[in-house]
């Protein structure tokens, strides 16, 4: 046989529910069948998803117990093939899944939004944060700064549920309490800060700030499109108290223009 | 040059930091590092300048049909020019065609045409490296019908036409030894003694008609004893514990490692005093 066929014949025994005999495996000397030998490697590729799934997901896991997240990770598995070399990338479309299967639990699947968010957070980019002193000394120097930008793991996500309290509480160790829709959808932001995964909600206008810096806006620019959409706010006042809590936060990258 | 290692985990990050372990080198598992920044790469660049490291992959997938995924090689380069590590290991073994990925260490049949397949892409990785790759047999339990040749006479091949070199696996004999009914001490006869760069020591399960190599458990009785034999044969080679799960204080991990300094110290001072 050859090897494209071989590993061809092999891949779909590990990826099938069920593995058959096969002729192209020799016979064990202690007696153990081909099908048998198969599923050690076919149980093992489960597992390792599985366990890989329980890591990234461990809120969500706790949530909605490990029983029942065991059955959606083992099920998902199924019907959804490893094709990243990186195993940690395995759960990206878990949470849409969760979605899926549990139709009315929708903040399961803003929880594990929120475990996955912090999870790529952990070992995403690096870019030093734009500080206060930083800030200050270009400011002395005379140049001007007419953007500012994100480190590259800031990102958002919308909340529908009161999913930011029940995570807080598995991580607690507390009891959730009951899944309530919000009145009104929130923002919330998560990043990275020097080593350890951040998140928060945002107001209105800090949603909308943020996002004219992902789009690459000026800060002339967005001034001009917050003074639009907020027009019974001070905007200079909003942006300052804004740009204090966010070199705080170190949400900006000392990469500036 | 006798030296002993330990493989690198998050559990014994700040042992390592704190306090200079009695340890030659560490050896990190590069697919954990081939991230784009945050904790994991902090913590290495501040072991690294503490202890010399070697690199070891899981993902090259030197076996696959389809050839090296380039994206994953790059990041090796990468991670090797910031780690500087003495060597580069990866495995005899695929993990995955068109595009899906096991995240296994799957078996290759021993035969002219996978001698092939394999010599080119280790051509491909040294290539890129600008470095000799060094490659560890794995546990197998399962062989195939068309291999033509036994494990040691592929590796010696193999070996020969691509100047790679070689990380012996001293528990991955005794299991594919066990599991398959072949000679460990063959297995250790048919090796290239000049090719070997590297042993590792690691625990299994025994499931009584079939052995697991799991690294979850110490190193056994069996496998001390082949590891004993190994050192009569091949003389000084640089030795490591490999544990992966269940992860025990790295006072058990220095322990082991002792033991393997204890074995390594008697057969050389027989093998000078013969």
């Amino acid at each position: 046989m050859k090897l494209e066929e071989l590993q061809n014949q092999f891949q779909s025994q590990l990826l099938a529910q069920n593995c058959q005999d096969a002729d192209w495996i020799s016979a064990s000397s202690r007696g153990l069948t081909a099908e048998f030998r198969l599923s050690i490697y076919q149980n093992a590729y489960r597992v390792r998803l599985a366990e890989t799934l329980l890591d990234t997901f461990e809120h969500t896991a706790n949530y909605i117990t490990e029983e029942l997240f065991e059955t959606l990770a083992y099920a998902y598995i199924e019907g959804h093939p490893s094709t990243n070399t990186n195993i940690g990338m395995y759960g990206q479309h878990f949470p849409d899944y969760l979605k899926q299967e549990l139709p009315s639990c929708q903040e399961v699947f803003e929880v594990a939004m929120m475990d996955w968010l912090l999870r790529r957070a952990f070992d995403g980019a690096d870019s030093p944060a734009l500080t206060k002193p930083v800030l200050e000394e270009i400011v002395a120097s005379g140049r001007g700064i007419s953007h500012l930008k994100l480190v590259p793991t800031v990102c958002l996500t919308t909340q529908k549920w009161n999913s930011l309290d029940i995570w807080h509480a598995v991580n607690l160790d507390k009891e959730a309490s009951t899944a309530t829709k919000l009145r009104e959808p929130m923002t919330v932001m998560v990043w990275r800060k020097e080593t350890s995964p951040h998140f928060r909600s945002l107001s209105h206008i800090e949603t909308k700030a943020v996002e004219l810096l992902q789009s690459g806006q000026s800060i002339e620019s967005l001034c001009e499109i917050l003074s639009e959409q907020f027009p019974d706010l001070d905007i200079a006042t909003e942006f300052g108290a804004l740009l204090v809590r966010w070199l705080d936060d170190e949400i900006l990258s000392s990469n500036v223009d | 040059m006798f030296s002993f290692g330990l493989g690198l985990r998050t559990q014994h990050y700040h042992d390592f930091l704190n306090t200079q372990q009695p340890v030659d080198w560490l050896e990190i598992l590069s697919d954990n590092y081939m991230v784009d920044g945050g904790k994991p790469l902090m913590m290495l660049d501040k072991i690294r300048e503490r202890y010399p490291m070697v690199m070891h992959g899981v993902s090259l997938s030197v076996g696959s049909v389809n050839g090296l995924d380039t994206s994953y090689l790059k990041k090796l380069k990468a991670l090797e020019q910031r780690v500087q590590p003495m060597w580069v290991s990866d495995h005899l073994c695929w993990s995955g065609v068109h595009g899906r990925k096991m995240h296994d260490l799957l078996p290759l049949p021993f035969t002219h045409e996978a001698l092939e397949v394999v010599s080119r892409n280790i051509h491909q990785a040294q290539n890129a490296l600008q470095r000799p790759l060094v490659l560890e047999n794995v546990s197998s339990y399962l062989e195939f019908e068309s291999s033509e040749m036994y494990e040691w006479e592929f590796l010696s091949a193999l070996c020969r036409s691509t100047g790679c070199k070689l990380l012996l696996d001293i528990n991955n004999i005794y299991v594919s030894a066990f599991n398959h009914g072949f000679s460990a001490d063959d297995y250790m006869q048919g090796v290239p003694a000049e090719s070997i760069a590297q042993f590792h020591l690691a625990g299994h399960q025994n499931n009584g008609d079939h052995l697991i190599d799991t690294h979850d458990h110490p190193v056994c009785d069996g496998v001390w004893e082949l590891y004993r034999k190994a050192v009569k044969h091949f003389g000084p080679i640089p030795t490591m514990i490999e544990r992966d799960d269940n992860i025990p204080p790295l006072e058990d991990l220095l322990s082991e490692l002792d033991i393997a300094r204890g074995i390594a110290s008697e057969v050389i001072n027989q093998r000078v005093a013969s």
